[in-house]
């Protein structure tokens, strides 16, 4: 057995990487392509059961759906609402819990405890919460704050019921951007406050000159994240209102699952899922592409 | 997490270098080949084993089946308890496997496990998905399959039997049946001075009418959602219907005059606040409105008394409008799968569900039964409970039962949120629908 060593450490380093690549495979890859070849037939949820082969007709069908081109400005919708609140307030509390000394691990903890709810939990919660004409928060409303003299009927128009769903993407996902900006914040040198102080700026010229231009990678890297969990919105408005009423809640996930679940549309369904991938592909290519500097991307 | 990673690489990575030196074990040797003068030789002897092996009588493999279906609390403790226990006993080496799943789950679960190749032996089916299943080819033709099919065929209702039959063949057999009967909060009518459960149409309105009156918050009627289950009794109590009685069109019916009365006066319950707003979106608790008094009537079926338990309602028939006291039929049917190893086994069970026994006792839970005897003078089931819903069962009717039917029932179902909303004339709203369903009624 003559095998160099560099030989021998490309083999141990093949053979680590083997079992999960194969699970990589198996279970991402596979499925995907998968997916790919069904969105050009009119597929049979029975196995050995011929399918026939409709070439583009289910990205046609797509492109003229009414309900597509609603599933897809609600999901921009709330990818925008959400992915600017979460960053907003996510920073905003990553700054003050850079300040404090005493209790940071408890507000830490607090402000974390959402991300590692179920999200199954939290939307039937959620839910309940809005219902009309006797949630939670109708009573608040009505009968404690008297802010407004009639329930609101939360969950019955597209406008009023998106709130929910926006309130809880943004409260679910606060605690993490925070835990990442926290320690980005971390990272920047105490001298160049010091020096600012010195030089007379104040606390927002520091924010604004100082700590964004040096947590940038950072907030570019949760614009791209947060973008395509956005995008991936499904659980709570599958919970909360199912897409109704009248299908102008759908969003593009939620929609793909009722046409292949419900009605067994398996090839228009894979068909709308990879409408959404080329999106999302497009999005986070020209998000890294244009807002990064040359000096990050390598 | 790490930790995990790396040792399940690990063994992973173990695993594989086992299988390439078991393969290098394996490696054939060419000698072998010249040997095979000996193997002819042996013939004789392997006779004589295959006598042997006759002679010795063989005790039936164990088999498991297993049967998915949405009992409640209380069935599945009848099911489970004692009658798959007196079923195992008569078959000592079949065990039933029951996997209770939820309704909104169940469909779901089930397309998925059929497309794995992996679907239960037997489902207890709501009927509505019987011929959808049949005709796609997942379910085994039952008239086929046993030779007594007819036997049990003749024993059942017709109608409930009928829910089964798609494609020229019968994919199941009813299991149970039930259809909706108006349950009447007591306390709000003695309230509102109703003096008794409204008989007609007219009546319903006018005690709407005086439930209005208790003020905010009280409504007469509830209802979460606009499907077929919810609209369908009051389109045929109207005389309305949603396809021609062949299935071949919806033209002239869904979206017919009688059809609009129906929608018509829904919608002024709605619009007079006599209604429970929740069916415009966001649903509705309608146990939990009945039980807190604020929701006067629903609809609902046998399982009621035995789910909801004691309080102060009345059971009555349907309102009566131009078509009759007409309620809505419900039930379950037993379906076997393509997919199963054990059809013998599983058959034999079905047969066990529909013997007196497992429906009488199926009865004493809540679940109405299928058997035409059971519903004679003297038979052994509680004919005072299910009185009032055999009474009813002679009105009521199947939602359309066609291989589209789920496509069918959301076209409507959204025509007829979009008209409450109002959002849409009737006729804007139910002629395109009547068009598309008209589509997916073609052969």
């Amino acid at each position: 057995m003559n095998i160099s060593l560099r030989k021998q450490r490309i083999l141990y380093a093949f053979i680590f990487i083997l079992p999960g690549l194969l699970l990589y495979l198996m279970f991402v890859i596979y499925p995907i392509l998968k997916a790919f070849q069904m969105s050009f037939y009119e597929w049979s949820i029975m196995p050995g059961k011929p399918n026939e082969w409709v070439g583009i007709g289910n990205y046609i069908r797509a492109f003229n759906d009414p309900v597509v081109r609603i599933s897809l400005r609600n999901t921009f919708m709330y990818t925008l609402v959400t992915v600017t609140g979460q960053l907003i307030l996510a920073l905003i509390a990553a700054l003050l819990m850079n300040y404090i000394i005493r209790g940071r691990t408890f507000f830490r903890t607090i402000y974390y405890l959402p991300v590692i709810t179920s999200w199954v939990v939290v939307s039937l919660l959620f839910k309940y919460l809005f219902q009309s004409p006797k949630g939670v928060l109708n009573h608040i409303l009505v009968n404690v704050l008297h802010l407004i003299a009639e329930p609101i009927p939360w969950l019955r128009y597209p406008s009023t019921a998106f709130i929910p769903i926006d309130a809880l993407g943004i409260w679910k996902g606060i605690g993490w951007g925070m835990v990442i900006f926290l320690a980005a914040l971390q990272t920047i040198p105490n001298e160049l406050y010091e020096a600012a102080a010195i030089d007379g700026a104040n606390a927002w010229q520091r924010l604004i000159k100082i700590t964004l231009p040096l947590i940038r990678p950072t907030i570019v890297f949760l614009l791209v994240v947060l973008m395509i969990g956005g995008f991936n919105v499904f659980i709570s408005v599958v919970l909360i209102t199912d897409g109704g009423p009248l299908q102008r809640t759908e969003v593009i996930l939620s929609y793909m699952y009722h046409q292949a679940f419900d009605f067994l549309d398996f090839g228009y369904g894979a068909a709308i899922s990879f409408f959404l991938a080329a999106i999302i592909i497009t999005l986070s290519f020209l998000q890294i592409r244009f807002l990064r500097r040359p000096a990050e991307t390598s | 997490m790490n930790k995990r990673k790396h040792l399940t690489s690990l063994i992973t990575a173990g695993l594989v270098a086992l299988a390439l030196l078991v393969a290098a074990c394996a490696t054939p040797t060419p000698q072998v080949i010249e040997k095979e003068v000996v193997v002819e030789k042996e013939v004789p002897v392997t006779i004589e084993v295959e006598k042997v092996v006759t002679a010795i009588p063989l005790p039936p493999a164990p088999v498991t089946i297993s049967f998915w279906h949405i009992y409640s609390e209380a069935e599945m403790k009848m099911l489970e308890d004692t009658l798959i226990p007196q079923f195992e006993a008569a078959h000592p080496n079949v065990t039933v496997e029951s996997v209770q799943i939820p309704y909104q789950e169940f469909r779901r679960k089930l397309l998925t496990s059929i497309a794995g190749g992996s679907a239960p032996d037997l489902i207890r089916s709501d009927i509505i998905w019987v011929p959808e299943y049949g005709a796609m080819g997942a379910l085994v033709a039952l008239d086929v399959l046993m030779p007594d099919f007819q036997e049990y065929a003749d024993a059942v209702f017709p109608g409930p039997l009928e829910t089964n039959f798609a494609n020229g063949h019968y994919w199941g057999l009813p299991l149970d049946t039930n259809n909706l009967v108006m349950v009447y909060n007591k306390a709000m009518f003695a309230a509102a001075g109703i003096s008794g459960p409204p008989k007609t149409i007219e009546e319903f309105l006018a005690a709407c009418e005086k439930i209005k009156t208790l003020g905010e918050g009280k409504y007469c009627y509830a209802k979460g959602d606009t499907s077929a289950w919810s609209m369908n009794p009051w389109i045929w109590r109207f005389g309305g219907d949603i396809t021609d009685p062949g299935y071949t069109t919806a033209t002239g019916y869904l979206n017919g005059p009688q059809t609009k009365a129906a929608y018509e006066f829904l919608k002024n319950l709605i619009d007079q606040g006599y209604m429970h707003p929740g069916i415009l979106g966001g649903g509705v608790d309608e146990w939990g409105g009945f039980g807190n008094d604020e929701i006067a009537m629903i609809f609902e079926g046998p399982w009621f008394p035995t789910i909801f338990g004691a309080g102060e309602y009345g059971l009555a028939l349907s309102p009566a409008g131009p078509g009759g006291p007409a309620s809505v039929v419900g039930g379950e049917d037993i379906v076997m799968f393509e997919q199963s190893r054990h059809k013998e086994e599983a058959a034999e069970f079905i047969r066990f569900m529909l013997s007196e026994d497992s429906q009488v006792a199926m009865a004493s839970v809540g679940q109405m039964p299928v058997l035409k005897t059971l519903a004679d003078p003297g038979s052994p089931i509680d004919l005072d409970f299910y009185g009032i819903f055999l009474e009813q069962a002679k009105t009521a009717r199947a939602r359309t039962p066609h291989p589209n039917f789920t496509k069918i029932e959301e076209i409507y179902s959204l025509a007829g949120l979009s008209y409450f909303l109002g959002e849409k004339s009737f006729d804007e709203a139910f002629n395109p629908a009547v068009e598309k369903i008209n589509a997916l009624l073609a052969p």
